[in-house]
């Protein structure tokens, strides 16, 4: 083996052994593998995972292979990029980029190395999602478990979005703007432009010749291979109703003919092409051109500047809220506001949208889920961050913190989002009260989310990454499921789902401390 | 063996990180004291051609390192201040990912690093479990790993117990028979025994650069450490003060 390829092996192993034994890693691989297992309806219910042209698809390999391997696709985009966006950052943060900086290692080298290693974690990743989904078939099946054709449906879905994401990633990371917090919230929505984009444009039958190359997520394939050789447009994935008297199909899976190969193939190596917008930002550890700190405290990181010209606004924020302090609770979220001042002018601007919006409706549907959204974000390092910042020892050395550290956290935690969503939450309450009980219920769910993950996986991204695809799931619903509407903002959830959420915030919390406790006993 | 003409270190703000350093250096160890911020790790990391002087050049055995790096970076082994490791990684993990990236195959060698800063015993353990000297060593390791002819170590005996200390020193001792050994400290105990020169670092420049003894002489004190100090705080330009 040459010295380079060597080196990429290295670059490529270390990589992947440092993911897969990261407990954020574990977290999000079991939260995932349970998703199937809620998903796949048993048809006695009423309910199929799949229908195409209205008809019942059987549960063959072919059928669950297709419908997971779209939710692994799904899986890849949204949580994949967050679980892969610090292969960078970390070389910086520990300063052993310096020392890969002073190496003979090329920058084009560096980031081949690790685009390849996040093809790799994300394509084992995929296969033990694969796996796990398989035994789909023999749960809930209708014909024996055929490893191949299942697998063969992940192999026309995924490899595009594995590419793509390992791909965006690294130039994500390697550029200035991007590297910050505001390029993992810009990130769900180039996914979401990028996903449906291609998708829109082939349901609609335009750009037929070519669309089908950039189709990353592989839906639109789907809608074509349905059209052409099916003869229909109406494919339905996901838990729906169907209707017993239009009878079943038995589904033979995507095809692999050469042109669809083809199509896939190119999918998969276009985006490779992103490496070289990745390798002109590339800062290869130059510190005049990058801090070993994290970025939203340098001074010259426009995230940095902001929060410098938040800070005034800040100040007012904490002091007016100091009369309450008191609790570590209070400390903690009024330090929280102080360190992140951008929190306290979100919060204005939220407020100024809700005191401007014509209806309440606009407020509900409109308002409210951006509120949360950004809420996420805000709330998302609270209760990771002293591990983050090794300062741990120091908060367990103050009065009663280390055995309440868990209910500290979500203390503050809901007293950030209260500040953070005050003015939208007082006027949709005042204009619908009687769904203040869900919003509240919203409320404190996301905070025991937030809180429950930060604390299991040590990380911010695990609760980020969650939050924002449950909340596009939810947005994309509109209601429609009584289940998804967790916050009451489409006032169609039910007393048992309201009851369900506090249930899964509670019991979130409960395993929080567990871990917790665990930990104590551990390491302290 | 290494040469420095002219460097600067100009940041984006306009503040010089180093301004005009000059001296040259043989085998041995140089020592580089200074207070915090004298830019002792700029220059050290324009050496191991982490980030460019703004002005001036840098020669390594007579080859421009600012123009063409990569000779120098083959013989080259640099411990940054303040390392990190993977904590997910064992050491012998973390150790043979460094060795890979400096072309060097052999496990035996990374063995022999594992043995040489004293974590042969725990080379299968997660280096997250480790205390802060042990990650030091760590780090000293892969500096070493690839036998570099060049060792930079920016604040290497941060973090290690006197023991510990003490044995680092002599393993730069050993290796400063051969080659050239830049140390950078602001603990002048941890040079004064083992620097064959002493360079002073103030505000970006270079205030001195003798041997232990003529610094003493210079600056008319007894020990080192008075005559950092003397340097340091001295308000007449310093090169004059030991020249």
């Amino acid at each position: 083996m040459s010295e380079r390829l060597h080196r990429l092996a290295a670059i490529v192993r270390a990589d992947f052994l440092i993911r897969l034994r990261r407990p954020s890693t574990i977290v999000v691989f079991l939260l995932l593998s349970a998703i199937p297992y809620l998903w796949i309806p048993n048809p006695s219910t009423g309910r199929a995972l799949m229908q195409i042209g209205g008809k019942r698809a059987l549960y063959n390999s072919a059928t669950i292979g297709m419908a997971t391997a779209t939710l692994a696709a799904m899986f890849i985009g949204l949580t994949g990029f967050y679980v892969i966006s610090n292969a960078l950052k970390r070389d910086v943060l520990s300063r052993c980029g310096y020392v890969i900086a002073s190496t003979t290692m090329r920058g084009s080298e560096y980031l081949i190395g690790k685009f390849a290693g996040n093809v790799v974690f994300l394509s084992v990743f995929t296969a033990g999602f694969m796996t796990t989904a398989m035994a789909m078939v023999l749960v809930r099946g209708e014909a024996p478990l055929e490893p191949w054709i299942f697998a063969k449906q992940y192999l026309m879905l995924a490899p595009p979005a594995i590419a793509f994401v390992s791909a965006i990633a690294i130039v994500f990371e390697a550029t200035p703007l991007l590297r910050t917090k505001l390029g993992d919230v810009l990130y769900f929505f180039v996914w979401i432009g990028v996903m449906g984009g291609v998708t829109a444009m082939l349901e609609q039958g335009a750009g037929t010749n070519w669309a089908p190359f950039f189709d990353i997520s592989g839906f639109g394939v789907l809608l074509q291979q349905m059209r052409t050789f099916y003869g229909t447009n109406s494919l339905s994935i996901g838990s729906t109703t169907f209707d017993a008297a239009k009878g079943t199909m038995d589904f033979a899976g995507l095809h692999a003919t050469p042109y669809w190969i083809a199509t896939r193939v190119t999918a998969t190596l276009w985006p490779v092409a992103l490496l070289g917008v990745a390798r002109l930002f590339f800062h290869r550890f130059d510190p005049a051109r990058v801090r070993a700190v994290p970025n939203e405290k340098t001074r010259r990181s426009w995230i940095g500047r902001l929060n410098l010209i938040s800070k005034p606004v800040a100040r007012l924020f904490v002091t007016a809220l100091r009369p309450f302090s008191g609790s570590p609770a209070v400390t903690d979220a009024l330090a929280t506001i102080a360190a992140f001042p951008l929190i306290a002018v979100a919060a204005i601007v939220l407020a100024v949208f809700t005191l401007a919006a014509d209806t309440a409706n606009d407020l509900f549907t409109g308002i409210l889920p951006v509120a949360f959204a950004a809420c996420a974000i805000a709330i998302a390092d609270i209760s990771s961050r002293e591990k983050r910042a090794g300062t741990t020892a120091l908060v367990f050395a103050a009065p009663g913190l280390r055995a309440r550290f868990v209910w500290w956290k979500f203390g503050s935690t809901v007293l950030v989002a209260l500040a953070f969503l005050a003015v939208p939450l007082a006027s949709a309450i005042a204009s619908r009260p009687h769904l203040a009980v869900a919003l509240l219920t919203g409320v404190a769910f996301t905070a025991a989310a937030s809180t429950a993950l930060g604390i299991l996986s040590s990380n911010p991204k695990t609760f980020i990454v969650g939050f924002l695809s449950f909340w596009y799931i939810a947005i994309q619903d509109k209601g429609l499921s009584p289940g998804l509407d967790f916050a009451g903002w489409f006032g169609t959830a039910t007393p048992a789902v309201i009851a369900t959420y506090a249930a899964i915030g509670a019991a979130s919390l409960v395993l929080a401390q567990l871990f917790h406790a665990n930990e104590l006993r551990r390491r302290w | 063996m290494l040469r420095i003409e002219s460097v600067s270190k100009r940041f984006r703000s306009g503040n010089y990180g180093v301004r005009d350093v000059s001296f040259h250096a043989n085998a041995g160890v140089l020592g580089l004291l200074g207070p915090n911020g004298a830019g002792k790790s700029t220059l050290m990391q324009m050496i191991a051609t982490v980030t460019k002087p703004t002005a001036g050049r840098i020669f390594f055995r007579d080859t421009d390192i600012t123009a063409n790096p990569d000779p120098l970076r083959r013989r080259l082994g640099y411990l940054p201040q303040d390392f990190g490791v993977y904590e997910n990684l064992t050491a012998f993990e973390f150790l043979s990912y460094f060795a890979a990236l400096k072309g060097v195959r052999s496990r035996a060698k990374i063995q022999q690093m594992l043995e040489l800063v004293n974590l042969h015993s725990v080379s299968g353990r997660a280096v997250g479990g480790f205390s802060g000297g042990m990650k030091q060593r760590l780090g000293i390791a892969q500096a070493l790993i690839n036998d570099p002819e060049l060792v930079i170590v920016d604040e290497p005996t941060a973090g290690l117990d006197p023991e510990e200390r003490i044995r680092f020193r002599n393993v730069l001792v050993g290796l400063g028979e051969e080659r050239l050994v830049i140390l950078s400290t602001h603990i002048v105990s941890d040079v004064e025994s083992i620097a064959t020169q002493i360079a002073i670092m103030k505000s970006g420049s270079l205030a001195a650069l003798a041997t232990p003894e003529q610094l003493l002489k210079q600056t008319g004190t007894v020990t080192l450490e008075a005559a950092f100090l003397r340097v340091v705080n001295s308000g007449t330009p310093v090169a004059q003060a030991v020249a």
